[in-house]
């Protein structure tokens, strides 16, 4: 899944200290957790990664910078992730770009680098832009065939596929039928 | 007598002049002109000095402030309040020169125009001596009761001084007898606090007093001999029966013409009026709407006895105390001419090592004459404040060249001696006036502060943790007349209300400081972000791991303290208190809590991979 042969470039602000550090001040705490969910999104794409566990990532680059020796503990790493989970109704303003896998153990989340929404978009578009309209795909070839290779979503998986699909279905765009593991959709 | 300009401290308290001391503070204090009210004058603070009676008023203190000095204040009186009107202390001012000149000679005694320094120290003997006059002394052989002559004075009697033969048997009595006749005479009549002031000041030498004890509550119409108790018709001046003077008794009936004689006081005067400002023809009244009155005018006149105001062009430290020793106060050791007026002439001048140690020997003499002085009494101890402080001055000069170590002590011991004529102590105001108990002690506090001989704020990079400057104040004070940490607190407290240039402020911790009026967080932000740039062009001393020339480097508190001259709490503080503001981020680590320019928050980073960057390279990708 982390095959990228450019190496990922951080921000700047990944080298500064105090970006490791939970910030007592509610401003500057803000900005620096939407530096650490950008940062953690942008990471995500690069690797083309759906979900992140936290005890895996918290051993990465991405949480620990070995140049500085600093890293995010368990602890921080699982408040950017709640406040990225958080939509801006809830206060937060992380507008739910990620969502916990397991519940209340919050140990493995799913990062919507962009949310199903805007998956649902693209989708729509290159469907329209490739004259696919009122033709059946299934999940699979939208997701690993070779007529997709170029596309953002190519190598997601089915089951974040399946809700942008949904997003679609809700607006009566698609119809999604088929049974578990081998779903088909029809675009209108 | 003139109204004078005031000088006022930042505090908005009278600025004293050298060797001036404040006795007493009132406030709600009303100024009459004669018997008219001054407008603006009517609501303030008056301050009795030791030289001055100053009037600060409460609102707009700059412009109406006067001072009256007290050696133009021929005298003081008393009026107590009736029904609406407060009770008020009236000052009349002394007559023209030309008047006073002849007064000069009759009751005072030599010793008073030629040694102005001894009044200070003992201030009661010279008015009570004259009057002692009239006792009697028993003569030893015959028993018979002789009057004292009049021109006895027991301060300079000696054994060659002429005395008359008794009356009865034509003996001379022993020098002792009259000596002791007029001292038993002298402390029985000071006894009663009621009699002694106003006929003691008032008398002088002109009028021969007996002790008019029992006559200030008999029956005016008769006169009580003092002596024999027989009651004498008025119209007669001596007893009936004894034969003793009832001139005294008669003086007091008539109070009225003996304060007329109190007029021609024997000081001596001054004199440089100042024309400018209006002068007091009548007389000028205060008004002391607030109590006071008592203490105040008890010590008004306690300070036109003394009359430290002459101490003013005393001489010089050396000579001065042993001279004053022995004359002002006759019953202690007399300390030898030759040791005491002037030393350096009267010595044979030594040469060599001898004379040096002799010359050591005489300063020695000299200090502890001056040291042995001022713990006399307390009341000696004001007086030789002056000498106190040369003598302070000088040893922290030698203290300065033996070394170092005792040079921090010794400036102490100075500042503390300066310090003393500027407190207010709780003993200088009125009982149950706690309140300005308080304010004074924080206009004392914001003089202190502010002095721009100690820098006290400026060493400190201009603000001071409350406790520090408790510590440091009351240290100053020597000990003595310690200011309570609560009281302490309130004075602080008070800045605020009394517009003085200082202010208390409490931290988030609920740390108390001190610090100027203007002085402002804007401010210190802005010298942490001049101190946020320097970090960014100084290379780091070491390689690090981020790009200093866009982060800069982590700062501590000791740093920031170093830097600014504050302590280390007051700068940890003021770090917190620019990282609530935005300016800083922390860093928490493995060294302790640093503190980095902000490059969180804030838009000031180009290129930094924020959302906006995401959104940018969506753009790109889509297209």
């Amino acid at each position: 899944m982390t095959t990228a042969p450019p190496p990922f470039q951080f921000p700047p602000t990944y080298s500064f200290p105090p970006f490791f550090t939970p910030q007592p001040n509610s401003a500057t705490r803000t900005s620096q957790l939407q530096k650490w969910s950008a940062l953690i999104q942008s990471w995500c794409r690069h690797h083309r990664t759906y979900r992140l566990t936290l005890s895996e990532a918290i051993e990465s680059p991405l949480f620990y910078n070995a140049a500085l020796r600093k890293r995010l503990s368990m602890k921080d790493a699982r408040d950017v992730l709640d406040w990225m989970a958080k939509g801006e109704e809830d206060g937060g303003g992380g507008g739910q770009r990620a969502e916990w896998l397991d519940g209340s153990t919050k140990t493995v989340a799913r990062i919507w680098w962009k949310r199903p929404e805007e998956w649902a978009g693209i989708v729509a578009d290159w469907v329209e832009n490739t004259g696919q309209k009122n033709v059946v795909l299934t999940v699979y070839e939208l997701v690993e065939g070779e007529g997709t290779l170029s596309q953002e979503w190519h190598g997601m998986d089915t089951d974040v596929m399946l809700k942008c699909l949904n997003v679609l279905v809700k607006r009566g765009k698609a119809q999604v039928f088929g049974g578990e593991g081998q779903e088909g959709v029809k675009f209108f | 007598m003139f109204f004078k300009p005031l000088d006022l401290t930042t505090a908005l308290r009278p600025a004293l002049l050298p060797d001036e001391t404040l006795l007493f503070v009132q406030d709600a204090v009303g100024l009459y002109e004669g018997k008219y009210k001054i407008p603006n004058y009517q609501n303030g603070h008056a301050y009795l000095t030791s030289h001055r009676v100053c009037y600060v008023a409460l609102e707009d203190p700059r412009k109406y402030s006067v001072a009256i000095d007290l050696k133009e204040v021929d005298r003081a009186e008393y009026q107590a309040g009736f029904l609406k009107s407060s009770p008020k202390i009236t000052l009349y001012p002394k007559p023209p020169k030309s008047s006073l000149s002849k007064s000069k000679s009759a009751g005072a005694s030599p010793s008073r125009g030629q040694s102005p320094g001894l009044l200070a120290p003992r201030p009661q003997i010279q008015p009570v001596t004259p009057k002692a006059i009239n006792a009697t002394w028993v003569c030893p052989i015959c028993s018979f009761s002789n009057p004292v002559p009049s021109n006895f004075d027991p301060s300079t009697a000696t054994a060659s001084t002429p005395i008359p033969p008794c009356l009865a048997c034509g003996i001379k009595p022993p020098l002792a007898t009259i000596l002791k006749a007029v001292i038993t005479a002298t402390s029985s009549r000071n006894g009663p606090p009621t009699q002694s002031n106003p006929t003691l000041s008032g008398l002088g030498g002109l009028v021969p007093v007996n002790g008019s004890r029992s006559l200030s509550s008999s029956d005016s119409a008769q006169l009580s001999c003092p002596r024999c108790t027989f009651v004498n018709h008025p119209s007669l001046t001596e007893c009936e029966i004894c034969g003793a003077s009832l001139a005294a008794a008669v003086g007091a009936l008539k109070s009225t013409q003996i304060d007329s004689y109190r007029a021609e006081s024997p000081a001596p005067v001054f004199s440089h009026n100042s024309i400018k400002s209006t002068e007091i023809t009548d007389c000028m009244k205060l008004s002391f709407r607030a109590g006071g009155i008592q203490i105040f005018h008890e010590r008004l006149k306690g300070a036109l006895i003394q009359r430290k105001w002459l101490l003013y062009d005393a001489p010089p430290v050396p000579q001065q105390p042993s001279q004053s020793n022995a004359i002002a106060s006759p019953g202690l050791t007399v300390t030898s001419p030759a040791e005491g007026s002037v030393p350096s002439p009267s010595r044979s001048p030594g040469v060599g090592i001898a004379g040096l140690e002799q010359r050591g020997l005489q300063a020695r003499k000299n200090n502890e004459l001056v040291i042995g002085n001022a713990f006399e009494d307390l009341e000696a101890l004001m007086a030789s404040a002056k000498q106190v402080m040369a003598l302070a001055a000088s040893m922290r000069e030698t203290g300065m060249t033996n070394g170092d170590l005792s040079g921090e002590a010794n400036a102490v011991l100075l500042e503390s001696a300066e310090t003393m004529g500027m407190v207010t102590t709780k003993d200088m105001l009125g009982s149950g006036a706690g309140s300005l108990y308080i304010s004074e002690l924080s206009r004392n506090l914001a003089e202190y502060l502010t002095d721009d001989r100690k820098g006290l704020l400026n060493k400190e990079g201009g603000i001071i943790s409350l406790i520090d400057l408790w510590a440091i104040f009351n240290r100053s004070r020597n000990g003595v007349e310690l200011v309570s940490p609560s009281d302490f607190q309130k004075a602080a407290e008070l800045w605020e209300t009394l517009r003085l240039p200082v202010r208390l402020r409490q931290f988030k911790s609920g740390l108390l400081v001190v610090q100027r009026w203007d002085w402002s967080d804007e401010e210190t932000l802005r010298k942490i972000q001049t101190w946020m740039t320097e970090l960014r062009q100084v290379p780091p001393t070491e390689t690090v791991a981020w790009d200093w020339r866009m982060f800069g480097r982590a700062v501590t508190a000791q740093e920031a303290a170093q830097r600014f001259g504050w302590s280390v709490g007051v700068a940890a503080e003021e770090l917190e208190m620019a990282e609530d503001k935005g300016v800083l981020c922390r860093e928490e680590g493995i060294e302790g809590l640093r503190f980095w320019a902000n490059f969180l928050s804030g838009t000031s980073i180009v290129g930094d991979l924020g959302l906006s960057g995401i959104v940018l390279d969506e753009v790109n990708r889509c297209t």
